[in-house]
């Protein structure tokens, strides 16, 4: 009788999991499969065969200048975004979460950039930037000069993507610091205040670590989001002013695969952008895991 | 002090939106006056169906709600029960089984584009609603933070609803969805939002204008500005009303989302 019960918890199990357990096998786990061979041979896309090349992509890929380009740039990239948005938004954070006038609306506000489509965001950006069209070239104009071209210079328009990046992170990172804020036990601040420690102290030695949980999430899902960075690229730099100046890794195995049709060394590619991503979680887990208390 | 702080970081988040409402209200003679107006000279609001129909936008805004609304109900609909299974049913190695599933988001899903490109090609749904659906459909964060929300559902509801001989898909239906609305309304407006805003794999898997989605609409308009035969007021009109239903949504339901995502990713 237990065991007939059993095993009809077992196949309802097996019925709510299988629909999406069929969609991960095909969708997500024989890709990683498929990549991983494909990532052995050299392939067009095209040709009815697969010549088999053994470690031949991964050779040249260390070999690839552009590479060693795309890789330092997307580095770059998601340092810079991820540590410089947790300073911005935890900041903006603390701002928020004080009672001042008009806050319901500047809550409102901060949270847009993270909603708002990035291609559409990233085509604004581009006015904004913009050395005529754009707000600023009001205030160079002001002092007489012209503003510089972002978008035409290679070093500039890498900070371009960090700006719209920043932009984003800023704005998704901010509400999770205003709501970890709004849930901290009130009664350690009273306790804080009473034994006269400053403001600035509280927010070192109160704040900062009973927060750890969501700084640790934030830092995660940052740097996740971070190295992913397509649709800006996309939209904005096409990788250049002259490729792959501001290529990033993403955009770069974009192109490969799909521009220059060499599904092989893009799946090389790929296997490589997994490796580290991996590793860097790895890093930081190890980093900050153990440092991190999660109350209750 | 702090007041000023606070105001200028959001002049600095908002500063965009600003200019792009501005600009899709100026005359397309204004746009080229340097250094440009702050405010608009008159408010010229057939900006809005010039943009609408430098592109064929209507059936980009079709083509994106159909899309992101099937991609989203069925990616949360599956979530479910998969969650409600894990959290709630006996299977042997069930742990195991459920590290496989969350290990996928350490997965990036560009490393899937060209194996799943290739796939498509072989089904035939390039091209296709199929082929811009059902491979956005399976997903590891809402099956992680519904699943962290059911395990603290309290076990002696779900133990006396079995008792009065409720299967466990009216108990998932009638108690456990009721019971985790904050999580679920978060789980599912993640899902929106990233299947509205998807960019990469619809440019990938489509190929003909009747199959593109907003994204691609953008990119398109975009080109054309580079060759000079549409203009900023009609880009800038464009861009308010494709990211203009999300916002209206997140404007509304803000608080849910982080709060639902604050306790299925960060508690329990």
């Amino acid at each position: 009788m237990t065991s007939c019960r059993k095993h009809r918890e077992w196949l309802t199990f097996l019925g709510f999991v299988t629909p999406n357990a069929v969609l991960f096998l095909t969708f997500t786990y024989w890709p990683i499969v498929y990549s991983a061979w494909l990532s052995f041979t050299d392939w067009d896309l095209l040709r009815p065969t697969h010549e088999t090349v053994g470690l031949d992509n991964y050779l040249k890929l260390l070999g690839d200048a552009r590479f060693w380009r795309v890789l330092g740039n997307t580095a770059i990239y998601a340092t810079t975004v991820v540590i410089v948005a947790q300073v911005f938004s935890f900041t903006l954070g603390l701002l928020l979460n004080m009672k001042l006038r008009g806050q319901q609306i500047f809550r409102t506000v901060a949270f847009l950039p993270h909603v708002t489509m990035t291609a559409a965001a990233a085509l604004v950006w581009v006015l904004l930037l913009h050395p005529q069209y754009g707000p600023l070239s009001a205030v160079y104009s002001a002092f007489g000069v012209r503003g510089p071209n972002w978008l035409d210079s290679a070093s500039m328009s890498l900070g371009a993507l960090i700006l719209v990046g920043l932009w984003k992170e800023t704005a998704f990172a901010s509400l999770f610091y205003l709501a970890g804020l709004q849930g901290l036990p009130q009664e350690c601040y009273e306790a804080a205040t009473i034994d006269g420690a400053s403001k600035s102290a509280q927010v070192r030695h109160l704040t900062i670590p009973l927060m750890g949980p969501t700084i640790f999430f934030l830092l995660v899902t940052g740097t996740i989001a971070a190295t992913k960075a397509f649709d800006t690229v996309a939209i904005m730099t096409e990788g250049g002013p002259v490729y792959p100046d501001t290529s990033m890794y993403v955009y770069h195995l974009y192109t490969l695969a799909f521009r220059e049709y060499q599904a092989g060394y893009a799946s090389a590619f790929a296997f490589v952008f997994f490796l580290v991503t991996i590793g860097v979680l790895i890093l930081q887990w190890r980093a900050l895991a153990r440092r991190v208390h999660y109350g209750e | 002090m702090a007041y000023l702080l606070l105001v200028i970081s959001i002049f600095m988040l908002g500063l965009p939106f600003f200019w792009m409402l501005v600009t899709s209200l100026k005359l397309p003679t204004e746009i080229n006056v340097y250094p440009p107006a702050w405010l608009p000279s008159e408010i010229h609001w057939n900006n809005y169906s010039d943009a609408w129909d430098a592109a064929p936008f209507g059936r980009f805004y079709l083509n994106s709600a159909l899309v992101s609304g099937v991609a989203t109900i069925a990616q949360i609909a599956l979530a479910l029960l998969m969650a409600y299974a894990f959290a709630l049913i006996q299977f042997p190695a069930k742990t195991a089984l459920l590290l496989l599933v969350l290990s996928t988001m350490m997965i990036p899903d560009e490393m899937k584009l060209v194996p799943n490109f290739i796939l498509l090609t072989k089904l035939g749904w390039i091209d296709t609603y199929a082929g811009l659906i059902v491979p956005a459909i399976a997903h590891a964060f809402p099956v992680f933070v519904l699943y962290q929300q059911f395990r603290q559902l309290p076990r002696s509801l779900i133990e006396a609803a079995h008792a009065d001989g409720a299967g466990h898909l009216r108990i998932l239906w009638q108690i456990a969805v009721p019971m985790s609305r904050p999580v679920l309304t978060a789980a599912a407006l993640v899902s929106l939002l990233g299947h509205w805003n998807a960019y990469l794999w619809p440019l990938i898997i489509t190929n003909t204008g009747s199959m593109r989605t907003l994204p691609l609409g953008i990119a398109y308009l975009r080109k054309q500005a580079e060759e000079g035969s549409v203009q900023w007021n009609l880009l800038m009109a464009a861009a308010v009303f494709v990211v203009l239903p999300i916002v209206i949504l997140y404007t509304f339901a803000q608080k849910q989302f982080v709060e639902g995502i604050m306790r299925g990713a960060l508690k329990g």
